[in-house]
């Protein structure tokens, strides 16, 4: 178990190297360079030259990429170009809101994906079924941010039960009240996509698995349905649903741009999007490393999970 | 069941780190004033940023020696008391304003006027490894010298007369800071300014708010608001849903498609006022067909400005006749708009051997400062001008990359916007038109070259009397009206709309956001 975590763990130093490589070349052979937007149409051409020297942008690619991860390696990730701030700061503090947005919408996905899943695979072509199968196709067709506006139409403007945007309100109080029914919104639409995507799984694995053996047995030995759907049947189901989770959590990472855009959640999204728009090259490449490493991270955690959920799975 | 308790305890953990160190919030009150802003500002330094979010926040911190007056763009005194100009317009002499005190306590005096300005373009100034200020040479280029004479007294010394140069000391970078506080916080001055202005910095929550407090000594007036704090709401459903929901107190840079259902709604205000800036279509003007007036004149018959302004822009537009702005000192009121007249475009074309028009492509930014809506205001141009047979590609592109495509001058029509926030002519003509100033030099896009215009720009830059720059001006716009560089469009009607607590607000014409006047009910 020890030496496989640390196998892997030290396989995130080429995966990191590449992403950084990529985001390095992709930024850098866009069109368009950060002094020219950063001085903006008035600039004459002697302005826009002596802030790419300053900057350091008119030397070789190659050159520029060494310096940046010499810096990097040393914990370093450089001074965002229009925010001249230290970009691990600021990535930091929006990264922890995007955790918290991400995070939720997770766990509402899992939870609420899960439960719709079992109930329409034990009355499979039942109401409940056919609404969640319904409520999929729904879920998995609509834009997040077309969601997100609607939500926001219903729930801020017209009932006035939820604040529309931001993370905490002006005049609240900070607590966890204020964040919570500032996270409720976002949440939710992140979660949409996910939710129909693991209630499916988790419907079609479960019709399978109450199909198998072990469960006539569990059922020949006169256990209660909901015992044998709970216990035997939903815990071997996992595992497919498991390896699900892991992906969408970081789908769920990426995802979170758009809808921290329509809510103003102050996430490495938003942030991102800015950097991008700037071409911020510290910046967006510190935003991107920031979230590659989550995106490894999660997949790390839910590997380390199906040992939990069936024991017959091993590590050496 | 230990596991379950360790998962158990893990999630807790995580829930506590998460929202542990959560800003805490001011308390609710009366007097603090809530604004939703499009964007976050980039930073607070007015020397070092370039955006409209940015500086209409920092202006509330600083100050500059001269300023617009409340209703209009004549120039008034601010931190400089009075003003003289030498005879042969090159050094303009200001008597500084006793007793103000920038908001860490340091003095204000002369040698902080110079400071401002030379650790933007002296190189050698302790502060101008500290940041990075685009503007040094483009609106500092001509000072040859500052000196602080007395502490009360300080007199700038040009390289070449620049009538305009009042104006320019009104532009954000030439804001006077203080002079101990960019020293002690050097790059971090940046993100936390300290200036004579009505409010202080307070605090920035990246991306959620930037906080600022009333300044009790303020110079000028009592301020009457506690507290400002600025929102950043880029989508711009939220903002409204925010200002409808009485979460947010004023919105900017209300949406077209927005602005009939706030010009009625009960619970808010919406204010409209015509702005220094200019939306055009620029031709190349080095390359055929452009290269014949004919052809220019004729375009601009061809689109229909009203339609635009009206359909597209839903009235936050004001259609233009060219570059300045009308009603202002350097107006020539004379001129008219070229109506739409198809017909008198075909016979143009006809004339220019065009009979059967011609194809060209139209570059135009996906978004952009004051840009409006570039790509549906295009596309309806691209309509019109189909009309009289000019066959025009869009090649709509991202901000950043239109900029630099634009360098190429490989264009042969582009839609770009000016604002200049100053009514002040040669801030608009001799950037975007003088031949001195063709790209990559300059911003002067259209490759633009009229010999005559040149020669009464660069004449109107030399007197100090305002009412001969004005004749002068006139002249140049006439010229522009008979050669025209561009499809002149519209100047944008810039909208506010607030809640009916919010009293005393007024929009200005240079775009800045004086929230200072404001008291709330």
């Amino acid at each position: 178990m020890g030496r496989y975590l640390l196998r892997r763990l030290l396989l995130l130093v080429p995966v990191l190297l590449g992403v950084s490589v990529v985001v390095f070349l992709v930024l850098h052979l866009s069109p368009g360079d950060p002094a020219e937007i950063m001085l903006g149409s008035q600039a004459s051409q002697a302005d826009v030259a002596r802030l790419r020297a300053d900057l350091g942008l008119d030397e070789p690619l190659p050159l520029q990429y060494a310096r940046w991860m010499a810096h990097v390696l040393q914990g370093d990730l450089g001074r965002s170009i229009r925010m001249r701030q230290p970009v691990l700061g600021e990535v930091l503090i929006r990264f922890r809101a995007t955790l918290i947005l991400t995070t939720t919408a997770l766990f509402l996905s899992t939870v609420c994906g899960i439960a719709l899943g079992v109930l329409s695979a034990a009355r499979p072509r039942s109401l409940v079924d056919r609404l969640s199968t319904l409520g999929s196709i729904f879920g998995a067709s609509m834009p997040s941010f077309w969601l997100g506006l609607v939500l926001m139409v219903c729930f801020s403007l017209w009932l006035g039960w939820l604040p529309a945007s931001g993370m905490y309100g002006a005049h609240g109080t900070g607590g966890l009240a204020d964040l919570l029914s500032h996270l409720a919104l976002p949440a939710v639409t992140l979660a949409a996509a996910s939710t129909t995507i693991i209630a499916r799984l988790t419907r079609s694995t479960m019709l399978d698995i109450l199909r198998q053996d072990f469960v006539r047995t569990a059922r020949a030995k006169g256990l209660v349905e909901r015992g044998v759907v709970l216990r035997h049947a939903l815990r071997n189901a996992l595992i497919p649903t498991v390896t699900v989770v892991g992906v969408q959590a970081g789908y769920l990472l990426g995802g979170a741009i758009l809808t921290e855009t329509v809510f103003a959640w102050p996430g490495v999204g938003t942030l991102m999007i800015q950097g991008i728009l700037a071409r911020d090259f510290p910046l967006v490449q510190g935003c991107v490393l920031v979230i590659a490493l989550g995106f490894v991270l999660f997949n790390l955690a839910v590997d380390l999970l199906y040992a939990f959920l069936d024991p017959r799975i091993r590590y050496e | 069941m230990k596991r379950r308790r360790f998962w158990s305890c893990a999630t807790l953990a995580l829930l506590v780190a998460l929202t542990a160190g959560a800003p805490p919030a001011p308390a609710q009150s009366a007097s603090t004033l809530v604004v939703g802003l499009v964007a976050e500002p980039v930073a607070l330094d007015p020397a070092q940023v370039t955006d409209l979010n940015s500086t209409r926040v920092a202006r509330r911190v600083v100050e500059t020696l001269v300023r617009y007056a409340d209703d209009s763009t004549e120039i008034v005194p601010y931190l400089a008391e009075s003003w003289t100009i030498s005879k042969d317009g090159l050094s303009y002499t200001f008597k500084l304003r006793r007793g103000v005190t920038f908001h860490d306590g340091t003095p204000f005096n002369a040698q902080a006027v110079k400071f401002s300005f030379e650790r933007q373009f002296n190189a050698e100034h302790p502060a101008n490894k500290l940041g990075k200020y685009p503007f040094a040479t483009y609106f500092f280029g001509g000072v040859k010298a500052i000196d602080a004479i007395d502490d009360q007294t300080v007199r700038f010394v040009l390289k070449e007369p620049r009538a305009s140069f009042l104006a320019i000391l009104i532009v954000p970078a030439a804001a006077i800071v203080s002079p101990t506080a960019v020293l002690k916080l050097g790059q971090d001055f940046a993100v936390s300014p300290v200036g004579t202005g009505p409010f202080k910095f307070a605090s920035w929550d990246r991306g959620q708010r930037v906080v600022l407090e009333k300044n009790p000594s303020y110079w000028r007036f009592p301020v009457k608001v506690d507290r400002v704090i600025f929102r950043p709401i880029t989508e711009d459903q939220a903002r409204l849903t925010e200002l409808l929901t009485g979460s947010i107190d004023l919105i900017v840079g209300t949406p077209p498609d927005f602005v009939a259902q706030l010009e009625n709604h009960p619970k808010v205000t919406l204010q409209k006022q015509v702005g220094a800036h200019v939306w055009y279509l620029g031709f190349n003007n080095t390359k055929k067909p452009f290269d014949d007036r004919r052809v220019r004149q004729a375009l601009n018959y061809a689109v229909n400005k009203e339609a635009i302004v009206r359909d597209v822009l839903k009235g936050t537009g004001a259609v233009s006749k060219g570059p300045v702005l009308p009603g202002t000192w350097g107006d020539e009121g004379g001129l008219k708009a070229f109506p739409y007249d198809p017909e008198r475009a075909k016979k143009l074309l006809a004339e220019a051997g065009l009979p059967s028009g011609f194809s060209t492509t139209l570059w135009v930014p996906e978004s952009g400062s004051g840009m409006q809506s570039p790509v549906a205001m295009s596309t309806i141009i691209q309509s019109n001008l189909k009309a009289v047979g000019v066959n025009v590609t869009l090649q709509t592109m991202e901000w950043g990359t239109f900029l630099a495509k634009l360098r190429t001058k490989e264009q042969d029509m582009f839609a770009l916007s000016w604002m200049a926030g100053s009514e002040d002519p040669d801030l608009v003509m001799y950037p975007l038109l003088h031949s001195s100033q063709w790209t990559p030099v300059g911003p002067n896009r259209a490759l633009y070259k009229n010999p005559r215009f040149d020669e009464v720009l660069a004449q109107a830059r030399l007197v100090t009397d305002q009412a001969k720059r004005a004749e002068l001006y006139r002249e140049a716009q006439r010229l522009l009206h008979d050669d025209p560089p561009w499809i002149f469009i519209d100047h944008e009607v810039q909208t506010a709309a607030f809640a009916k607590r919010v009293q005393g607000f007024k929009l200005h014409p240079s775009f800045d956001l004086r929230v200072e006047t404001i008291s709330l009910k």
